[in-house]
């Protein structure tokens, strides 16, 4: 094993993959916040009493949950410019957009991400019981106020493991980037593979460093989620 | 105008062949996968720790590695090992799809494994009870009592993996193998269009995997009597609303964490 391939430096390749590292994170933060808002509001739309929202919803939820990450991804690259610009042409707007790499790529990963959201933040909200919901109507809170002091923060808890599972789905499917020219962890390593010809070392340290984030967010998830229940009784795990 | 009609045309001859590829990508993957997990679920349900131990590595090393990096790295790093470099195993990894049925398989396996863990674990204990005091042999119970049991009970789950197996074969196209997407880019290459190609790409997998998921769960409903009542139920006694909402709901496994994809 040849540690200085990992050295910082000129000769090395352990700066180039650490800002890889670094965009791949940033990349799913963004793409999981803006994703989580998406699926807030597409099961918000879900549960609402238009059908047109309702239906409108569940087609994006169909659709952005069965079609590949890497498809949405290169439509989102290569045709989310056109496709603005040939939406806008007849009503005489000549919009030209352009989606850089890293845009793109959150863009894609939070409309995938919202999908599976909305599913998570539909079942809790429906699992709130009917009664919190009814006494906070009853106290006189208009159904907004209900919603972000009562419905929301009870909801919040019943969503948190699957918003956790979440995060792991997007941690592992910020890879895909790599295939739209970004230079995220996996396509530092790809790099420096075919520099150096030592593929195996550099995948290796790539896949060691995502087993790695893996296992910090179980453990931290495991700690949040304990701290969210510690108003219920302890007996073993705690299932809502 | 978004989609062209003539590039539409042109592309569809590509598309059955890339069909076809996606179609034997996710065969192959799902054989595979089931392969391997059933050789890691012993593990899992043993009472060994080390057996368990080699089980639960398995699961957190090929569920928690993003599939891209795995592929990547049987298709371009093991082959520079000397082990596969200077012998006969030379002779498979050369060919991307091998690699990428690996790659995938040993994915799928990780969280197949889990699901059919998660389904042994659901079958009640008085049954099993049950089968031992009258007396069946081991190999019976577990064919008789568990197996059937586990089956109607993970079957929902399986579905779950099986889109996303379908769904995962697209990332091969990474690799040079001709599926789908890589007709899709490769129609776009050529043309400059990137949203029919794409587009005629997505609406096939759409429907690929609405029907799988619609098979999977008429094949649920058949094989358990409970849900397959309430549905006749439901058929006959249309106008009664409680049963449509609850006809597809079965019962429900526990959760462990990290079961995400």
């Amino acid at each position: 094993m040849n540690w200085t391939l990992f050295s910082i430096g000129a000769e090395g390749w352990g700066d180039e993959l650490l800002w890889g590292f670094a965009l791949t994170m940033a990349l799913a933060v963004a793409a999981y916040v803006v994703g989580t808002v998406i699926g807030l509001f597409a099961a918000l739309a879900l549960l609402s009493k238009s059908r047109i929202l309702r239906s409108v919803s569940a087609a994006y939820g169909t659709v952005f949950r069965s079609v590949p990450e890497l498809l949405i991804l290169f439509l989102t690259y290569y045709g989310a410019a056109l496709m603005i610009r040939s939406l806008f042409a007849p009503i005489g707007l000549d919009l030209r957009v352009s989606l850089d790499a890293f845009t793109a790529g959150v863009v894609a990963l939070a409309l995938v991400h919202g999908a599976y959201t909305a599913e998570v933040f539909r079942g809790a909200i429906i699992s709130v019981p009917t009664g919190l919901r009814e006494a906070a109507r009853s106290l006189g809170m208009t159904p907004f106020v209900t919603f972000h002091r009562i419905t929301f923060p009870v909801a919040l808890r019943y969503a948190f493991p699957g918003l956790s599972n979440l995060w792991m789905v997007m941690i592992k499917n910020t890879p895909l980037v790599s295939a739209i020219g970004l230079a995220d962890l996996i396509g530092q390593a790809n790099t420096a593979g075919q520099n150096t010809k030592h593929y195996f070392a550099f995948f290796t340290a790539a896949l060691i460093a995502y087993l790695l984030v893996s296992a910090i967010s179980l453990w931290g998830q495991i700690r949040l989620e304990r701290n969210l229940t510690r108003h219920l009784p302890r007996q073993g795990s705690w299932s809502p | 105008m978004i989609m062209d009609f003539e590039t539409l045309l042109s592309t569809l001859p590509g598309f059955a062949e890339g069909l076809g590829w996606t179609l034997f990508l996710t065969v192959s993957v799902l054989f595979f996968g089931m392969i391997i997990a059933l050789m890691i679920v012993p593990c899992r349900l043993s009472q060994n720790w080390l057996a368990n131990g080699f089980g639960l590595t398995f699961v957190f090393v090929f569920r928690g590695a993003p599939l891209l990096v795995l592929l990547f790295l049987v298709y371009y790093g093991v082959p520079e090992l000397p082990i596969v470099r200077d012998t006969f195993l030379w002779q498979a990894f050369q060919y991307p799809v091998f690699c990428a049925i690996l790659a995938l398989s040993l994915n799928s396996a990780g969280y197949l494994t889990e699901v059919i863990v998660g389904a042994v674990r659901a079958v009640p204990r008085g049954e099993i009870e049950a089968a031992h005091v009258a007396g069946l042999s081991r190999w019976a119970v577990i064919k008789g009592v568990i197996a059937p049991n586990a089956i109607r009970l993970g079957l929902r789950n399986y579905g779950n993996e099986m889109v996303f197996v379908v769904k995962a074969t697209s990332v091969a196209s990474l690799v040079t193998i001709q599926e789908l997407m890589a007709r899709a880019s490769g129609v776009y290459y050529r043309t400059y269009d990137p949203i029919t190609p794409l587009l005629v790409a997505g609406a096939i997998f759409l429907v690929l995997i609405l029907a799988l998921s619609r098979f999977m769960a008429f094949l649920e409903v058949r094989l358990s009597p409970e849900l397959r009542r309430k549905a006749e139920k439901a058929r006959s006694g249309a106008g009664r609303p409680a049963a449509s909402l609850t006809a597809v709901d079965g019962p429900s496994l526990p959760q462990t964490p990290e079961t995400g994809r």
